[in-house]
This record gives structure tokens, sequence and C-alpha cells, in this order.
């Protein structure tokens, strides 16, 4: 298989990206979330607690989507849609930890007070 | 008049099939974010193109897009938006690359900047219409490497399919087609 | 082809490089608050054993300084009315002779021998509770008015020549008892941590390649007023008036009390003190609370003090300037601002 010149100079190129890809979009987040962050189509943003046990409906164009709460994590326990990708993503437990229902136009991320501030003095 | 199809013509339908058939396999494998593939059906879209040309990749991806999504009963769905959009975005990228000077570029190039355009392109649809959250970010980086990879696969898989074209019709132009 | 597989390989690595920030965070219960140590750098397991180290030494200290549960602390105090000398351990020494520093420099605003006072008021139990003492009890008090210069301190022992002395710390402990962490921290290899006891917090190092982002709470609502990158060995206290109180009648009684009126210090809702030292910022941020808005930059000059901020009553922010250099508002409208140089 031979590659052309052509080939060699695309290829180092698009290489050559990749690092600035991740500096530029990269957040590596890590460390204790204390509440969850839920988006849904059509309605306000919602914050939840970890801090205490419990589930969740969020409706969706296909129907509700039932989030679960336990033991400070979070995770999708049921949804509408066809692949159910969004249960398969298990539980969420850091801040920053993400998951989505994109069929019913969910999604959910964990914030921490981390997160924005290292320590608040009060 | 009659329409009698080709040789050419029947390849060019057995390798829309063969997309058809990688792009509905694909729908099966599993991904960070749902309906984002890996674009492994660009692998036709580009033996197509350098063998047969622009119009004709055009022609098969988009083709592959609506028979794979009615197959799939994903017509018209996000899952199908998205496909349309990176096929969409890879042919447009597949257009711009055509016009290189020199000799161009060939079949790992081309899959290569395919596949990015492919991947940036669901990626962009599902963050502006499906998931506007900063979180989403987060993936960017890893879904564009993963496509370079996957498309210098599959442009590998492609050149050696091209190969095996050239040598299964002696006498036509194995060629760049420019 | 060869070239083709060293770069699979290569984008193989990349994609299998670790997201983990290095950050460790721990949280416990002492000095009647929660404790947070967050420590970056460092493995799991050697960060949670150091951790876990900081949280020993703050039981300890909660336990032997503690100005109302049985504690060495109030055995001392007991003991303090007979006039004798008394054999004081170090570490309690120590923060003695820190306390008596400070407190004198404060022109003793910051008194931590008015633990009577506070007793009186209600303070020195787990919930503050009104009603508010008798004026006759608190006039009582005020005549023969205790202060850390009735203390008297040799190499091991203490004596009081006022028989109602009584010591309590909690405007200086938890400060104190930071940087004490912070500097057993250091000992055991951390270079960059937290260590935040609520009001008080110290920090070392950095945020990997950033500095430790600090927000500060709002005196009058939920959420951050205003933050600070915080420099390596900095340490910053707030005082503010929404920390310990009872309510009664209506009226709201808080815990810093003005030695001078023997009630609560009126006029400002929130001090905070930025400096390198940690029971200097704790003591100072009482201190010039009760100053309030017209006499904090004296007390601040006294106290070696440089980076204030007092938010008064009515929500306007005084700053000196080496503050207002290094504050950042988070409120929208920003508050009034008010520089004032310390002499």
């Amino acid at each position: 298989m031979s590659l052309t010149r052509a080939d060699w100079i695309v290829l180092i190129c698009l290489l050559a990206v990749q690092p600035w890809l991740y500096t530029h979009f990269w957040n590596g987040h890590s460390g204790v979330a204390d509440h969850a962050v839920i988006t849904a189509l059509g309605q306000d943003t919602q914050e939840l607690s970890l801090r205490h046990d419990q589930q969740i409906n969020i409706s969706g164009p296909l129907g509700d989507s039932l989030l679960e709460i336990q033991g400070g994590r979070l995770r999708f326990r049921d949804s509408p849609c066809h692949g159910k990708q969004c249960i398969h993503s298990g539980w969420l437990s850091h801040a920053g930890d993400f998951a989505a229902c994109l069929p019913n136009r969910v999604s959910v991320t964990l914030v921490g007070a981390a997160t924005r501030y290292d320590a608040v003095n009060y | 008049m009659q329409l009698t199809p080709t040789a050419e013509d029947h390849r060019i339908a057995w390798l829309a099939a063969l997309a058809i058939v990688i792009h509905i396999a694909e729908s099966a494998l599993p991904s960070p974010l749902p309906g984002i593939k890996p674009g492994l059906a660009n692998v036709v879209t580009v033996a197509v193109l350098v063998r047969y040309g622009w119009r004709t990749a055009a022609w098969v991806a988009l083709l592959r897009v609506l028979v794979g999504s009615l197959l799939l009963g994903t017509f018209l769905s996000p899952t199908f938006i998205l496909s349309a959009g990176g096929a969409l975005s890879s042919i447009i990228m597949l257009g711009l690359a055509r016009r290189l000077p020199g000799r161009g570029l060939g079949p790992i190039g081309y899959s290569a900047l395919a596949a990015q355009a492919h991947m940036a392109g669901q990626f962009g649809l599902a963050y502006a219409l499906f998931i506007p959250h900063i979180a989403l970010l987060n993936l960017l980086p890893i879904l564009m490497s993963a496509a370079l990879l996957f498309g210098v696969l599959s442009g590998i898989i492609a050149a050696t399919m091209l190969k095996g074209l050239a040598t299964a019709t002696p006498g036509s132009n194995a060629q760049l087609l420019h | 082809m060869k070239s083709g597989f060293l770069y699979f390989f290569f984008l193989i690595s990349l994609t299998a490089c670790s997201r983990e920030e290095p950050l460790h965070h721990d949280q416990f219960l002492a000095f009647g608050t929660l404790i947070e140590i967050s420590i970056y750098g460092l493995d799991d397991a050697a960060a949670q054993q150091a951790s876990t180290a900081i949280e020993q030494d703050f039981q300890r200290m909660d336990r032997d300084w503690h100005a109302w549960h049985s504690s060495a602390l109030t055995v001392l105090n007991t003991k303090l009315a007979q006039r004798q000398y008394i054999s004081v351990d170090a570490a309690l020494l120590d923060l003695i002779r820190r306390a008596r520093e400070l407190s004198l420099a404060s022109d003793n605003l910051f008194d931590p021998a008015l633990g009577q006072l506070f007793a009186l008021w209600g303070f020195q139990r787990d919930e503050p509770a009104g009603p508010p003492p008798p004026p006759q009890k608190i006039q009582a008090l005020l005549t023969a008015l205790p202060i850390m210069a009735n203390l008297h301190v040799t190499a091991d022992s203490v004596q009081s020549d006022n028989p109602n002395l009584q010591l309590d710390f909690g405007a200086i402990a938890k400060g104190y008892a930071a940087q004490l962490a912070i500097e057993h921290l250091q000992r055991l290899g951390v270079h960059n941590a937290i260590v935040a006891a609520a009001g008080d917090l110290h920090v070392l190092g950095t945020h990997g390649t950033r500095p430790w982002h600090i927000g500060i709470r709002h005196p009058r609502a939920p959420g951050i007023i205003a933050s600070v990158d915080l420099k390596s060995g900095e340490s910053i206290s707030t005082s503010g008036d929404y920390e310990r109180y009872f309510s009664h009648q209506g009226k709201r009684y808080h815990h810093l009390l003005d030695p001078r009126t023997g009630y609560p210090a009126q006029g400002t809702a929130a001090v905070t003190v930025i400096a390198n030292d940690g029971a200097t910022a704790d003591a100072a941020a009482t201190a010039l609370f009760i100053a309030g808005t017209h006499d904090w930059p004296r007390i601040a000059h006294a106290m070696s003090v440089d980076k204030v901020l007092l938010i008064d009553q009515h929500g306007t922010a005084h700053l000196s300037p080496a503050m207002a250099a290094r504050l950042h508002f988070e409120i929208e409208p920003a508050p009034k601002r008010v520089v004032t140089a310390i002499p």
C-alpha cells in the first residue's frame, strides 16, 4: 500500500491537530460531586442534591426517563429510547461525569463545589 | 430507448449494497454517545470516490444513509440526522480534497479526512441540536482521535478493496481518476 | 504500511492516556464544623494516609482545647481561678502564647480570656440559645475585664491574676489548627493541599498549574460574594454574624462579642482577612469585625495584617489596597466599595 506525498502531509497535519483538541476541549474532572444538573429539552435546568436517595422522572418527547440517585451516585434506571445507551452508561459518581438519552433529549452532569471553587470560606 | 445496466453499474450497485450492510452492522456497535458512529461505511465511499469519481461516491453515500435508515426503522430520527450529517460532512470534505494539486491523495489520505469530517459533523449536530451541554465537549478529542484511527484503517481496507477491484476488471483504468 | 501501524499505535496510546486529575478530597467533623482536606498530586493511597493523619490531629486538638466539653482546657480553666502557676503541655502552651500576642496587638478586641462572657451569653453550648443575659451580669464582668495581659506565661506554666479569667480559643483555634495541619502535611511530603475548616482555610502549593481558587461566602445570601487566588502558605479567615447566633424576641444576637460593651458588635456583617499565618488571620478577622467600619485600619496595622475585606450592615465593602488588588467580586452588581489604606 503506497501513500502519496499528499497522504503523508494530510496524516501529519491531522496528527498535529490532535493534541490541540485535548488541550482545548478536555477538562479532566474528578472530585466529589454533590449535585446533579439535569437538562431536558424545553424545560428549565434542574439541580438535584445527591445526598438523598431518590428517583425522578424526566419527561421528553419519547416519554419519561427514570433517573435514580443512590449513595451519592446517579444513573439512568429506565428510558423509553430504543438503544438504552443511557442505561448502559451506568453509575455517575464524580464531578464532571455525564450521561445522556439523546433520543429523549435528557442529559445529566454531576457537579461538585470543587468544579468552580477549590474551597469556600464561610 | 432501453436502459441497459453496464458491468460498471452492477459493480456500483454492489458497492452501494455493501455500504448499506456495513451501515446496518455498525448500528449494532456501542458508542460513547448514542447515534455517533465511527463511520466504517466510509470504506465504500472512499473506494467509489477513487475509482468512479466524486459524484458517484456522493450518490452511494446518501443512498446508504437513506436506505440504511429505512431498513433500520430510524428514518428521520436523531440517529438518521446524525448519520446524514456525518455523511454530508465527509462527502463535502472529499469534494474539497479532490481539488488538491499534484498527484493528490490516495485512499488512506481521503479516508482519514473523511473520517474526521464525519465525526466533526456528527458531533456538531449532536451538540447543536440535541445536547447543548458543555460536558459533551470533553468527549470531542477522544471521538476525533478514534475517528482518525478508524479513518486510517478504513483507508487501508479501501486500498485493499480497490486492488481487488482492479484485478477483477483487467484493462480498466486502475489509476486515480481526476 | 509500517508507518501506518506506527500511527495506529501512537493514536491508541493517546486515547489510553489517563484522564484522572490527582485530586484527593476528604471530609470529617471536628471543632463543631465540617473540615475538608484537599490534596493534589499524590496517589490516592498516600493522600488518604496523609488525610487520616490530619483528621487525627484535628480530633486531638478539638478534644484538648474544647471550651465547654470536658478537656485539658476546661481543667486548666478550673485551676486558673486558684491564682497559682499551673503546668500546661507544650501544644496548649503554644496556643496560649500565640493567642496572647495577637490579643495584645488587637487592643484586646480579640479577647480569648473572656470565656465567662461567652458562657454568659450561651455561646458555650453546642446550640447557642437565648435569652440574652441580664445587663447587671454583663456589667459585673466588664468592671474587672479579664484580658490576656492578666495571664502570665512561663516556659511550661501559666498563672492568672484575674479570678474571672477563663480561656476560650473559639476565635483562633480553627485557624491555628489549619496551619498546624498544613505544616504536618508538608512533613508528610505533601506539596499541594487545602485544609479548610469552614471560616478558616490554609493552602499549600497549587492546584496543578493554577493557584487554589477560593470563594468567599456572601454574608446575606446563599452563594459567593467574592473569590481570590491564594498563594502557597496563605491563610484566609472569615468571621460573620451569620455563623453562630440565636434569636430572641425577634432580635438576632451573634457570637462576636465586643469586650468594650459586652454585647454583640454592631455595624459589621462579615470580615475576611488573608495572612501568612493561620492564627493571625483567624484572630484578626474577629478583632476587625469588632473594630468596625471606622477603626479597622488601625487594628489591622497593629496586628500586621494588610489584606482585609469588611462588609458592613449596608452591604458596602471596605477593602485595604492589598486586598482590592487580589479580590474579585462575583456578584452583579458589584457592591459599593471603599478602599482605605492601612496606616
